[in-house]
């Protein structure tokens, strides 16, 4: 395993570079080291922000090294399989279908044949980033982003799927709707997913 | 024997004011995605509630740029810090920066404000309101945090926790501690790996507008610079005080509601003792990214905290006492 690359991010965080990143969180979680306050996840990637007024980069670059040179393949927790069902019919399906010189109906079977992984959460409250696109049905972001996308939009952008918890602004390319609640306070877990767990779309008669 | 009713802590609201919500020091849950919320100027929330003989994370009001009118139920110890808004209580002008026992019965009237942007209410024993992810404060765009994860509306009704009763302290912070106001700031920022030599140019000495879109994930300014632009660019984890530049080349400073995530380059980063500062940016101020070492930005912190610390222990002093 390759060394973590660390490059601080202003004087209140520290970015860690590292493939064992997800297990280097779960570590740091365990185990925070002094003035660690919060942790962001991202592809092959965790942001550590600090309290500047307990530690600095360098002290939390130490502490980071420790828990990483002591990592083994810890027991993570059992990835679990999620089934969405999905309507699909999004405004870009029909786009979608055309850039991957795909009929809609084709697309459709071809996305629902797929088992995406969570690669992490963030952006937005339970936001999960799906990866497992194959590069044919891999779709360019919008140049310009939507000022408003419908909670349970299920959407392709870059390398990734994903389903938008609630209504914001998006540039990915809309192809369906679930009614999958990935936030809602309401349930003991309010997150129903979290990085490692695998999703299947499920088509739904519209 | 039946117990006499105990009056009830609670306040009603008259008027709302523009954007009135619960906040406090915020959440810490961004690997779920959550922002970390809470109030925008830091230093007013930490002195508002140390002239109340509070936690310095304890959960009060954040007003913008015009304030509520808010009718106690019960007798209570209130603070008003940040920028200076006109305020009433029962018609007579209400002090800034101190600690003023309110009556049950009174009004406080929370007018506008002729420079920054918000204000923190702190009362004694700390607002009540929805506990997420260890956090009272509300999230608007999510819907919730506070009262119901929305702004404050005419009728609402807010409690608060049971805490001795105290008089008001006699003492109150410096002025120097408090968040410097515009209408022209300088921003301490350092370089980020997104930071060319070019970019800094255009980005570090020129003099930079706040725009009329001001609010608690972001402010955006009005003058473009030459943005690099990359589709593929991938989402990386945001933090708090981060100048963000989209394809279009208008800087947007991310505030404490910003999202965790983001795809667009972020070649600045404010540092932590002016972050304050970014809440009482107002449309139509103007400032300039300064950049400097990173040890100019530590002493600044230690300097900062040493003043605010200093005041709360001051404060707490007076409440220990009582």
């Amino acid at each position: 395993m390759s060394a973590p690359i660390f490059e601080p991010l202003g004087d209140a965080a520290l970015v860690v570079r590292t493939p064992a990143a997800r297990a280097l969180l779960a570590r740091l979680w365990r185990q925070p080291p002094p003035g660690l306050l919060d942790a962001a996840p991202a592809l092959g990637q965790v942001t550590l922000l600090f309290d500047p007024l307990h530690t600095d980069a360098a002290g939390l670059e130490q502490a980071v090294r420790g828990a990483y040179s002591t990592l083994t393949a810890e027991a993570a927790p059992p990835a679990r399989e999620l089934t969405l069902p999905v309507t699909f019919g999004g405004p870009d399906l029909p786009w979608c279908a055309a850039h991957a010189g795909l009929s809609e109906a084709a697309l459709v079977e071809a996305l629902c044949a797929l088992t995406f992984e969570v690669a992490f959460l963030g952006f937005t409250p339970g936001f999960a980033f799906l990866t497992g696109l194959p590069p044919a049905l891999q779709m360019p972001r919008l140049a310009a982003p939507r000022e408003q996308v419908p909670d349970g939009s299920v959407a392709l952008g870059g390398p990734w799927a994903g389903v938008y918890p609630r209504a914001t602004p998006g540039g990915w390319r809309l192809v369906g709707h679930t009614t999958f609640q990935a936030f809602d306070l309401s349930r003991p877990e309010p997150v129903p997913w979290r990085a490692g767990d695998r999703v299947r779309f499920e088509a739904q008669r519209g | 024997m039946a117990e006499p009713a105990q009056p009830s802590r609670a306040l009603v609201v008259l008027r709302p004011g523009l954007q009135t919500t619960v906040q406090d020091a915020g959440r810490r849950a961004r690997a779920l995605g959550v922002p970390g919320g809470g109030a925008a100027d830091s230093t007013a929330r930490r002195l508002g509630n140390a002239l109340v003989g509070n936690p310095g994370t304890a959960a009060g009001l954040e007003l913008t740029l015009l304030g509520p009118a808010l009718r106690f139920e019960a007798p209570a110890l209130v603070s008003l810090c940040g920028a200076p808004f006109g305020a009433t209580l029962d018609g007579i002008p209400l002090p800034l920066w101190r600690a003023v026992a309110v009556q049950a019965g009174q009004t406080l009237d929370v007018r506008g404000t002729p420079a920054g942007l918000r204000a923190f209410l702190a009362v004694r024993g700390g607002l009540d309101g929805q506990e997420v992810f260890g956090s009272r404060a509300t999230d608007p765009r999510s819907g919730f945090g506070g009262l119901e994860g929305r702004a404050l509306r005419a009728g609402d009704r807010l409690t608060w926790g049971a805490a001795a009763l105290a008089p008001a302290p006699r003492a109150h912070p410096s002025p120097e501690v408090r968040t410097p106001l515009g209408p022209h700031h300088r921003l301490r920022v350092l370089p980020t790996p997104d930071l060319t030599p070019a970019l800094e140019g255009h980005l570090c000495g020129p003099v930079f507008t706040v725009g009329a879109q001001a609010d608690r994930m972001g402010v955006r300014l009005t003058e473009a610079v030459p943005a690099p632009h990359d589709p593929t660019r991938p989402s990386v984890p945001n933090v708090p005080g981060l100048v963000q530049l989209p394809p279009d080349g208008r800087p947007i400073l991310l505030l404490p509601d910003a999202g965790t995530h983001g795809g667009y380059p972020t070649p600045l980063v404010v540092i932590q003792a002016d972050q304050p500062r970014l809440g009482q940016l107002r449309p139509g101020d103007t400032l300039q990214f300064e950049a400097v070492p990173l040890a100019v930005a530590r002493q600044a912190l230690i300097t900062q905290e040493r003043a605010l610390r200093q005041a709360e222990t001051a404060l707490r002093l007076h409440f220990a006492s009582v």
